[in-house]
């Protein structure tokens, strides 16, 4: 170190949410967050600041990582749902939305910090005990015998991401295949611990959506020529390196080693690695797949006596190549390959989409492995398309651990709201004693809770609409903005989730006071299915991280920032 | 002559109050969390008092000495270090205050400056001397009465698990206090030696602590759970599981298990001489290796090993032929982790070129693959052997919902633990902490006398000295220990000069810190205060129950703390203070790059030592 810099003092923020500036950050997120919230939520544009490439997107995981801020309790507000996002994938927004409107309306309602601390945790425990019950109004059982609600939850995830700019038919193209990829990885005939098949993605750009296809077994890229006369239905046998077999001797050492100048050790290499190109000839063996390099003079030589070679495969591949053909890969080069370290590998074939050619490798028998190829127009819609896929195929895998989702178009929110109201003003008086406060104070608290909660419903409208909420079931309607009083009267239709039409005739704008009352079940009323349903798991553990985070905002005195 | 600077009682008093004001903000049942970001944009949470202060970056050598005693003090007993702040500044205040009035009404206008100079350092050395020859008897006389001694068989009780929570209710959010003191409790008891001093568990504990946790972000806090076994923080390496066989056979090698033909700086001379014979191809060499890392596999292959684990990343020959063998093996495991995998399965480690027999080799009751947060690690359960048959091992999975918090209560539970094995040291000290004491005075530079002095200070508080309480007492939380202790310290009424006596400054130091905590209400100190004295006065009321009867609704029982380490926290603020009030000049030397330099800049004049060296 030649040169040594005296270390900055720290910058020392007191009481970082009584501080104007900082609100007004946090109030700028959230609007931000707000916005893309929905299926019409709105886009962002992406952009670093040399012109790099643009993305468009309305999903948190893509939006928050890109958002920088010099205020650590934004920062650290941002890692918690990222932090989120990388475990569930969804109700990202959900989260952000929920703690950011938490902190406002907190101040707003000038609640004493750790009055709100306390009144937060005990709501949520109210909300996430209620979740758990039996008779939860908003929750609705997985039925893993019929596919319908699997097709909804797929369905409402695709259609919460607009950039992707998918119509009605391909929608339900791209949800119809994230269902049956993820039924095609869930193995039928092994008893005991169940080991989940893979799914691996393929994207081709420039095709339309509708060409988008579920395969089973496996989609690898060639760059080769692949004679089409090879392909055949019989089964293969397969070999798989995961060594290289260039004819480096990388686990001798770093020491050096001198050579005489007469003696050529790279071609006693060479012969050696032909002397095991000969064992695989001789074992009648197929295919052959390599990690890493294949040295050309091997590769000839294979090709020459009918082995298909496929080299530079990368770590990625390996396990589910592995699987698909039932063997583990060989690292030793000098010894006999032993008969039980070859595998099998049915229907070579190849397949080409767009620009890209693939060989297609298949199971012989069941194994959990397939391919999903996602085509779209372009690469943006590629990009968007992919992040929903992915966090659709995690969502699937959720209902595994919990088979329920809960209700989706802002309704699950509205409802948790007059529950936790109704709940609050129940328990006022013996609640508000256990934490030592009054009761006043406490339904304060519950009142910043619910209406923070009724904030996230009414994130989901953009176009100037209003949010209302019947006064029976407590679910969430939108009433556009030209609607009329006697518009009103006559019905809105269905509510956000499609699970109740028109029943009642009292409404209640959400930002408005209104007495609490309540929510009822729907009895009986089973012939209508939900159209939009959310993930359950996601959304408990989203509702835990943004009221815990938002205690934390809260709990925060004093900001130290290094500078250096 | 390098710049100096002169360093008057009243600047020491404004850097102290400084500290103190950004503590005081974490301070006590009321207070917050301080969020703080490093310079590698981290963003960190805490309401420690040490991670605090080390985040400022202090400017003046004094405020960092501070910090460094603070620093020290909390590594030793893992607990105080806002009230030693807080303790440190009322009793530079106290002292500033004495000097200021007491002389200048018997001295000559003209020498008060010179007066005042000298006063406090004579406070210092008088305060010192109180604390290291009365204190212990006075606590063990006045204070410790009052309280009682937790049995380590308490933990399961209420005693123990309040005396964790009043720990955590220093240390973390509110609403998460008491769901984490369970969870400590439970590991506790779970860890617990049944024929061994708890002091050994505790030590145990705190020494393997790095391999005992895990922090998992993105889910809430309560999804923080205790876990059978070790988790070992890697994945396979192979894909395949381990076998359903019980119990697994486990080997864990140090080294690669393919030897290394050429270690760096080896030549191999190939072909000299001989011709083109088979022996001088360097396929023969490559092939030898291979030849004797598949006897290794087949040697553990007849042994009946299932799992390897091994400290290094073995060739992938290695992991290819494993593989095949139907064994699973984890690479790259931590020193740590090793460590403690071989102390609770007392297995022997497999060393290069050593042949592998039955000692190496480990029966686990299970060994599997665990998902924690976005990454897959290995859990390992140990079976009842003699060794490990007096605990039931168990790891601690911490949740949050970012990295911030979840090392916040690592680090709190880790506090916890040093603060309990503290409160339970046996009462006599091992002779570790003396010479670890020389060790670090060897370091210090001869030249400046100041040195050893500070280290001495730095260093956990009379090392030498035995623990004199009985292990496990504890006291009501709340300001009782230090109400109690400033009603003990002996009044006279003054000293001949007209200033007050040390312990008089101590006892209104020791009434800053209830103060502090009752500071929202003053109405609540004063009856804290007088119900403990009258509690005092009447004595045929059993305290520890008295407390908790007479207390009225909004200030339930605060909690206990330790004795130990409050007696601990009063000797080392009289150190920190004593040597703070005897540099009077700071030196700005210009070897900036000198990595002992901080240390340095601080000379003393007071000293005689210094004197006599010059």
């Amino acid at each position: 170190m030649s040169r040594v810099e005296k270390k900055a003092p720290s910058v020392c923020t007191d009481l970082p949410l009584n501080n104007a500036e900082v609100c007004e950050k946090l109030h700028l997120m959230k609007e931000l967050l707000k916005s893309c919230y929905g299926p019409r939520g709105r886009l962002k544009h992406v952009r670093n600041n040399i012109g790099g490439r643009v993305t468009t997107s309305s999903a948190s995981s893509v939006i928050l990582p890109a958002l920088y801020s010099s205020q650590p309790l934004l920062n650290l507000i941002k890692t918690s749902v990222l932090n989120h996002i990388s475990r569930f994938s969804d109700c990202g927004l959900f989260a952000g939305v929920f703690c950011l409107s938490l902190l406002e309306q907190a101040r707003r309602h000038e609640l004493r910090e750790s009055l709100a601390i306390k009144v937060n945790k005990h709501c949520l425990s109210l909300c996430t005990s209620y979740l758990q019950r039996d008779d939860c109004a908003c929750r609705v059982k997985i039925d893993f015998s019929s596919s319908q609600n699997l097709m909804t939850l797929a369905g409402s995830i695709i259609s919460s991401k607009p950039a992707c700019l998918l119509t009605e038919a391909e929608k339900l193209h791209i949800s119809t295949m994230a269902v049956r990829a993820f039924l095609q990885t869930i193995p039928c005939s092994s008893p005991g611990p169940v080991t989940l098949g893979q799914t691996v993605t393929v994207t081709v750009r420039g095709l339309p959506v509708l060409d988008s296809a579920m395969f089973p077994g496996l989609l690898v890229e060639t760059h080769d020529d692949f004679n089409q006369t090879d392909s055949s239905s019989e089964l293969l046998r397969t070999v798989l390196f995961s060594t290289s077999l260039a004819g480096d001797l990388a686990e001798l050492g770093d020491g050096t080693i001198e050579a005489d100048p007469n003696l050529d050790t790279d071609l006693q290499i060479l012969d050696q690695l032909l002397e095991l190109g000969k064992q695989l000839v001789e074992d009648e063996v197929r295919l052959c797949v390599c990690q890493k390099v294949i040295h050309p003079v091997l590769q000839q030589y294979l090709r020459s006596h009918g082995v298909v070679v496929m080299e530079r495969l990368g770590m990625a591949l390996m396990e589910p190549l592995g699987t698909l053909a039932g063997t583990q890969p060989v690292a030793t080069l000098h010894a006999r390959i032993p008969s039980t370290a070859y595998g099998r590998v049915k229907n070579l074939s190849t397949k080409q989409f767009g620009f890209k050619t693939m060989l297609h490798l298949q199971a012989d028998g069941e194994a959990a492995v397939c391919t999903a190829v996602l085509c779209h127009r372009n690469e943006t819609m590629l990009d968007e398309l992919k992040v929903v896929w992915r966090k659709t195929e995690d969502v699937l895998r959720l209902t595994l651990k919990e088979p329920s989702a809960l209700l989706g178009g802002g309704c699950t929110e509205t409802h948790l709201s007059a529950y936790v109201k109704h709940k609050g003003q129940q328990e006022a008086s013996e609640t508000a004693a256990g934490l030592r406060c009054s009761p006043a104070e406490f339904l304060l608290g519950v009142k910043v809770f619910c209406r923070s909660l009724d904030m996230v419903a009414r994130s989901l409208e953009h176009d100037g609409g209003s949010s209302a909420m019947d006064l029976n079931h407590a679910h969430h309607w939108t009433v556009s903005a030209n609607a009329s009083e006697e518009d009103m009267a006559g019905g809105l239709g269905l509510c956000g989730c499609g699970l109740v039409e028109n029943s009642s005739t009292e409404w209640t704008f959400l930002n408005t006071e209104y007495a609490e009352f309540c929510p009822a079940p729907l009895l009986g009323d089973s012939c209508r299915k939900p159209t939009v349903l959310d993930s359950f798991t996601a959304k408990v553990n989203a509702l835990q991280v943004a009221v815990e985070t938002a205690n934390l905002a809260l709990d925060v005195r004093y900001v130290i920032k290094d500078v250096n | 002559m390098p710049p100096s600077e002169r360093l008057p009682l009243e600047q020491v008093l404004e850097i102290v109050s400084a500290l103190e004001a950004v503590v005081l903000r974490s301070f006590g049942p009321e207070g917050g969390q301080v969020l703080f970001t490093r310079d590698t944009g981290q963003a960190m949470l805490s309401r420690s008092g040490t991670c605090i202060l080390s985040a400022l970056h202090l400017e003046h050598p004094l405020a960092r000495v501070v910090v460094e005693s603070v620093w020290k003090h909390s590594r030793g007993t893992g607990d105080g270090s806002k009230t030693f702040i807080l303790l440190l500044a009322s009793l530079l205040r106290g002292i500033s205050k004495a000097t200021s009035r007491g002389p200048s009404a018997s001295h000559a206008y003209g020498f008060t400056e010179a007066a005042k100079a000298a006063a406090a350092p004579y406070f210092a050395n008088k305060l010192l001397e109180l604390v290291s020859s009365d204190l212990d008897d006075l606590i063990a006389v006045n204070v410790v009465p009052y309280g009682f001694c937790v049995s380590l068989e308490d933990f399961t009780t209420h005693s123990g698990r309040l005396l964790l929570a009043s720990f955590f209710h220093t240390r973390v959010s509110h609403v998460h206090c008491s769901y984490l003191s369970e969870l400590t409790c439970e590991m506790l008891n779970r860890w617990k030696y049944k024929s061994d001093l708890p002091y050994i568990s505790f030590q145990f504990l705190s020494d393997n602590f790095p391999a005992l946790h895990t922090p998992v972000s993105g889910f809430p806090v309560s999804s923080s759970r205790l876990i059978e076994g070790q988790v070992i923080h890697r994945d396979f390496a192979t894909p395949c599981l381990p076998s359903k066989q019980q119990p697994v056979k486990v080997v864990v090698f140090t080294d690669y298990m393919q030897p290394i033909l050429l270690s760096t700086g080896d030549v191999l001379k190939l072909g000299y001489g001989g011709g083109v014979t088979p022996e001088s191809s360097i396929v023969h060499f490559s092939a030898w290796t291979e030849r004797s890392l598949e006897s290794v596999i087949a040697e553990l292959q007849s042994l009946g090993v299932s799992l390897l684990l091994s400290a290094v990343k073995q060739s992938d020959a290695a992991v290819a032929l494993a593989t095949q063998a139907h064994m699973s093996l984890v690479e790259c495991v931590s020193e740590e982790e090793l460590s403690l995998f071989v102390q609770l399965s007392g297995v022997t480690p497999v060393s290069r070129g050593c042949t592998i027999q039955l000692e190496h080799v480990a029966a686990l009751s299970f060994c599997r693959p665990i998902l924690l947060g976005g990454h897959r690690y290995v859990q390992v359960a140990f079976c009842e052997s003699p060794k490990s048959s007096k605990v039931n091992p168990c790891s601690l999975v911490i949740c949050g919902p970012g990295e911030g918090q979840t090392d916040q209560y690592i680090c709190a539970i880790r506090d916890a633990v040093c603060m309990l094995m503290t409160t339970w040291e046996p009462k006599h000290t091992s002779e570790t902490t003396a010479s670890r004491g020389t060790l670090q005075s060897d370091k210090g530079t001869a030249s400046l006398d100041m040195t050893p002095t500070f280290q001495s200070t730095a260093n956990k508080p009379y090392g030498l000295k035995k623990c004199v309480f009985e292990p496990g007492c504890v006291i009501p939380a709340g300001g009782t220990f230090e109400f109690l202790l400033s009603r003990a310290l002996p009044n006279p009424s003054s000293d001949t000069n007209g200033l007050p006596s040390v312990s008089q400054l101590l006892a209104n130091a020791l009434l800053s810190v209830p103060r502090q905590i009752y500071s929202h209400s003053p109405k609540l100190f004063l009856q804290a205060q007088t119900r403990i004295m009258s509690l005092v006065q009447n004595p045929s009321n059993p305290f520890s129950l008295g407390l908790k009867e007479s207390t009225p609704g909004p200030m339930v029982d605060l909690g206990l703390e330790s004795v130990t380490c409050k007696y601990q926290l009063i000797l080392a603020v009289v150190q920190c203070a004593t040597s703070v009030l005897r540099v009077d000049t700071v030196l700005h030397t210009r070897t900036a790059l000198h990595t002992q330099s901080k240390k340095h800049t601080i000379f003393s004049r007071a000293s005689t030592e210094d004197e006599a060296e010059d």
